[in-house]
């Protein structure tokens, strides 16, 4: 991993600026990504398995999957975060090289279903830092797509363009 | 292979990129709700809150609080109150931040 200077002392902004840049350069066209699965009902699991067929096509966008998290520059974790898989969520997460990014995918890790269990964390930002949260119960694979190109810094945010209100003349 | 190459690039097939063309029927799938803030007052936002299994809807005094990240897209909420919700169709939600994924909706606090 070379070009990734980041420098203490620095103005915060800049310093997010300046590593969201080498992110890019970085990851840009070379991603690979490792898959954990910390209690999931395995529908976020099929879904990923689809970014591999032909419709989707993950390797033209140069991302891929690998078994090994020493490889990996992305952590894509489904499910709410069981307590049993704790010890193995951070073990691979400090198994990968630096720099990495955490994506969260589906409701579960966003606190929606299993938010007050007590077998579960509930949010996966209670236990790793999450760059990308990836709504949906299973996320679609374009979904996936969107989350996997905005952690990259090859997509701007969506969300903050959807308005989730009805307006009475487009209702009529 | 060249002229295959041309044709998918001029029918937007080949890309390199997030694809500009969605299949049309993707928009049927279930999606998260849109509401209707005309008509939410605080007793369809009890009524919401109460409904929704994933405890992605909260309310106070004044807002109706949406977490589309919690949100399963179950449609309970669409059968409970269908005049005040309706369904976004949207599924490219992916956010950098968890404070993107929740949405305010004012209520109607005059008339209960």
């Amino acid at each position: 991993m070379t070009g990734v200077t980041v420098r203490s002392g620095g103005d915060e902004g800049q310093l997010a600026a300046r590593l969201e840049h080498n992110i890019h350069t970085l990851f840009g066209r070379s991603l690979y990504v490792r898959t954990i699965d910390t209690g999931s009902c395995a529908a976020c699991e099929s879904e990923i398995r689809l970014l591999l067929a032909p419709h989707y096509d993950l390797q033209r966008l140069g991302i891929f999957f690998t078994p090994a998290p020493r490889h990996a520059d992305v952590l894509m974790v489904t499910g709410p975060v069981i307590r049993a898989m704790e010890v193995a969520l951070r073990k691979t997460y400090d198994a990968m090289p630096d720099p990495k990014l955490v994506v969260a995918v589906g409701a579960c890790p966003l606190g929606g279903v299993y938010d007050d269990d007590e077998f579960a964390w509930g949010r996966l930002d209670r236990v790793l830092p999450v760059d990308v949260y990836i709504p949906g119960c299973p996320p679609s694979p374009l979904a996936l797509l969107q989350g996997l190109l905005l952690a990259t810094g090859r997509l701007a945010v969506k969300i903050d363009h959807v308005s989730f209100e009805v307006h009475l003349e487009a209702t009529k | 292979m060249a002229l295959w190459f041309i044709r998918g690039l001029a029918r937007r097939r080949v890309t390199t990129r997030f694809p500009a063309v969605i299949d049309p029927w993707v928009r049927t799938l279930p999606s998260p709700p849109t509401f209707n803030s005309s008509l939410l007052t605080l007793t369809v936002a009890d009524k919401l809150v109460e409904c929704c299994p994933s405890r992605a809807l909260s309310h106070d005094e004044r807002w109706l609080v949406f977490d589309v990240g919690a949100c399963t897209s179950c449609g309970t909420c669409q059968r409970v109150v269908p005049e005040a919700t309706g369904v976004s169709g949207v599924f490219e939600l992916a956010a950098r931040t968890s404070a993107q994924l929740l949405r305010r909706f004012p209520l109607q606090v005059g008339d209960r």
